[in-house]
């Protein structure tokens, strides 16, 4: 070890030596963290070692499955749809907003959603929601389009959507943001030369834009999909996962089984099943979509 | 003299360093400057804030009310007493923990380490309910063999009970027929006759379970064998989820008590279940309700065998292990429950367990739900199953009673797959299934 730390040149070590902080933060916050789920998800309450035992609890709980496809569907939902609209509001802006000032009015109020507490987030939708005084019942009743009070919350499918809304209200300026500073990137010189040739807007885009915008892409669904896991206050809030388990994600399922079931072997070993099934997801996701540019 | 003032310190410091490196909590006899208290954020702590104050003044201890919301109260509880953590001195507890707190051997004994003894005009279920293990119904099987001890003080007397518009209604409701005959005949657009709390885990748990008791359901029975799928629960489900929400407010499945709260205030429905704290909050709070003066309480109405039984849902005052403090702490308990002090507490809006002041005619004028919570409490309540599992029992049966309220799954479906995951959750448990 100090034959090779001797080794090294100067640079490299001061570099080593820069790094250490950090390196130690991270494991400190995040290696040991995860040794110690994993011991725990191969232990009962008191430390005695039980091996997989918790691992087939966890994987034979129908409750984990209901959870995994509400995950599922919640993703397909908010994920193409926040991609599509982020899209489309930075192609809007970046082609047709010139003045600084307004760019930077939309860039702030972009900003907003993605700094409001989820929890007051939450308290709003559920405004927005509710049976018997949701405005959005009488906004639609006001307007003819529905007179019968919409059960928004109670059926399942309206409950997935109301809770879908909030999370596409909220991201979707986040993936705006993101590939609006991409399309900036774009240098004037081949959009200009692209122009001059006749190509429309979507051959531009096509060829043009999406070229640059390709890996900002895997950053979205990188961060989508782990915030996607997170997702847990406004669901509490608007719908406690009900009604009966339609909106119960993963993160509130595990939060119970930790919480409210206190089974924390049970709760360790679907942590590491989820991280090792998403680790798993971004390389596949990874290879599929490639961060460098071609 | 500079060797003699460094030995002088030194041995003067040796109390103190030994006081700091004492691996185990104290029963702490020495004055505190500070007592804190973990304390639900809400209508059942507010009350204590304000008399809080006034015993720091009479004893020159500064009373510390960490507020938590509730379920953060409960992790914030379980991880402290996990850790042995000393940093609350008292610690407000909602009954259906004590099974928890108990099992963990979170608290000090009261009776035993500080004297308390049963006062005669405070209902005895009070006391039990602060027991562990518990004086009566099953015993946990880990716990058989444990001792009894009071752990815990009622400071929040509530017990759920039964209200309903008696400018309306000329009669009380005395069964559940009744009820379903006063939703149907009061019933009518825009005023619904029944108000279902539906919404998934504790508020569907918590507005079902005095139905299902009064039909003669349960979840377990007496020896811990699961009954939630017996035809009397089925019936009571189907009650609840079929006959009166034929009447009941739209989006059901979603309501919680605030929800519950609003419809009855803006004068939008008949009758429902409901908590002390919705009474003083929200229903008979002038400025805030269109019905203040316009509504009765009464004891949970009966069911078929000619029993209701209403549920507890006290609020208890415990003491940490690990407090230092414990004789201190203590202190402040006995000071709250003195029946004078207990007077203050109520009249700053806090909800008593002395049976006096319940009688007092001059407290049942600004809170008029007090004859039938000292009925209730005299008629020896339910409390929720006396198990450290019942967080996830709940969960369970809340969801499986919210899918029925949906209409996703019949009440005999909802209750037999929720009957067969507790089975499973109690089995791993140890318990007898």
């Amino acid at each position: 070890m100090i034959r090779a730390w001797r080794r090294l040149s100067r640079d490299e070590r001061l570099a080593y030596l820069i790094l250490l902080p950090a390196l130690g933060a991270v494991f400190v916050v995040v290696t040991i963290p995860f040794v110690l789920v994993i011991i725990q998800s191969l232990s009962t309450e008191d430390g005695t070692f039980v091996g997989s035992v918790n691992y087939s609890r966890a994987l034979g709980n129908p409750l984990l499955y209901e959870a995994i496809r509400a995950t599922g569907v919640y993703t397909l939902i908010v994920l193409p749809i926040e991609i599509l609209l982020g899209l489309g509001f930075a192609l809007l802006v970046h082609r047709t907003v010139r003045r600084p000032g307004l760019r930077a009015s939309i860039y702030v109020l972009a900003i907003l959603p993605l700094v409001v507490p989820p929890v007051a987030i939450g308290v709003v939708a559920r405004l927005i929601y509710a049976p018997g005084y949701g405005v959005l019942n009488v906004i639609l009743d006001r307007i003819g389009i529905a007179h019968q009070e919409i059960n928004w919350l109670g059926d399942p499918t309206l409950a997935m959507l109301a809770v879908a809304s909030v999370d596409v209200w909220q991201w979707t300026p986040f993936v705006y943001l993101v590939l609006f500073s991409g399309l900036q990137t774009v240098p004037r010189e081949s959009v200009e030369a692209a122009q001059i040739d006749g190509a429309s807007g979507w051959a531009q885009f096509r060829y043009i834009d999406l070229h640059y915008l390709r890996p900002l892409f895997v950053l979205i669904i990188f961060f989508r999909l782990a915030d996607v896991l997170r997702v847990f206050d406004h669901v509490f809030i608007l719908t406690g996962g009900g009604p009966g388990t339609a909106t119960q994600l993963l993160s509130l399922y595990m939060y119970r089984v930790e919480f409210k079931f206190f089974d924390t072997g049970q709760a360790a070993a679907l942590a590491v099943v989820v991280l090792v099934s998403f680790s798993l997801l971004y390389t596949l996701i990874a290879r599929v979509l490639p961060l460098e540019r071609a | 003299m500079k060797r003699t003032a460094l030995a002088g310190a030194m041995l003067t410091s040796i109390p103190a360093i030994l006081e700091a490196c004492s691996s185990g909590p104290t029963s702490g006899n020495n004055k505190p400057s500070k007592l804190t208290i973990a304390a639900v954020q809400g209508a059942e702590d507010g009350p204590l804030k304000k008399v809080a104050p006034m015993y720091q003044s009479q004893t020159g201890i500064t009373m510390e009310v960490v507020e938590f919301p509730y379920d953060q109260l409960f992790e914030k509880l379980v991880t402290t007493f996990q850790a042995n953590g000393s940093s609350y001195d008292l610690c407000m507890m909602d009954d259906p923990w004590m099974p928890k707190f108990g099992t963990m051997g979170a608290l000090q004994p009261l009776d035993s380490n500080f004297g308390f003894t049963r006062d005669s005009d405070i209902p005895s279920i009070v006391y039990d309910v602060g027991t562990w293990p518990p004086p009566h119904g099953p015993v946990p099987p880990s716990e058989q063999s444990k001792s009894q001890h009071l752990y815990g003080i009622t400071i929040v007397g509530n017990v759920e009970m039964f209200m309903y518009r008696k400018d309306l209604a000329t009669t009380a409701p005395t069964s559940w027929d009744d009820v379903l005959a006063n939703a149907q005949k009061f019933n009518k657009p825009n005023f619904y006759g029944y108000v279902i709390r539906g919404k998934a885990t504790n508020p569907a748990s918590s507005d079902s379970l005095p139905i299902l008791w009064s039909f003669g359901g349960d979840i377990f029975d007496t020896s811990w064998k699961v009954k939630l799928d017996s035809t009397e629960s089925i019936d009571a489900i189907t009650f609840l989820t079929q006959s009166l929400k034929k009447y009941a407010e739209p989006g059901a499945a979603n309501i919680d008590a605030a929800d519950r709260d609003r419809l009855i205030a803006i004068g939008q429905a008949f009758q429902s279940t409901t908590w002390p704290a919705e009474v003083t909050g929200v229903v008979e709070a002038q400025g805030v309700s269109q019905v203040v003066g316009k509504m009765a309480y009464i004891p949970i109405p009966k069911g078929p065998g000619g029993k209701g039984l209403g549920m507890m849902g006290n609020w208890l005052l415990g003491i940490p292990k690990g407090s230092k403090n414990g004789s201190a702490a203590a202190d402040f308990i006995k000071w709250l429950i003195k029946s004078d002090n207990m007077k203050t507490y109520v009249q700053n809006g806090g909800i008593p367990t002395r049976t006096s002041l319940l009688n007092d005619p001059a407290l049942g004028q600004s809170n008029p739900y007090f004859p039938a919570l000292a009925q209730s409490l005299a008629a020896q309540p339910n409390w929720r199953p006396r198990t450290d599992q019942w967080n996830a029992v709940e969960t369970i049966y809340g969801t499986a009673v919210n899918q029925a309220v949906a209409g996703l799954k019949t009440p005999k479906d909802a209750l037999t797959a929720a009957a067969t995951q507790i089975r499973t959750a109690m089995k791993q448990a140890g318990y007898p299934s």
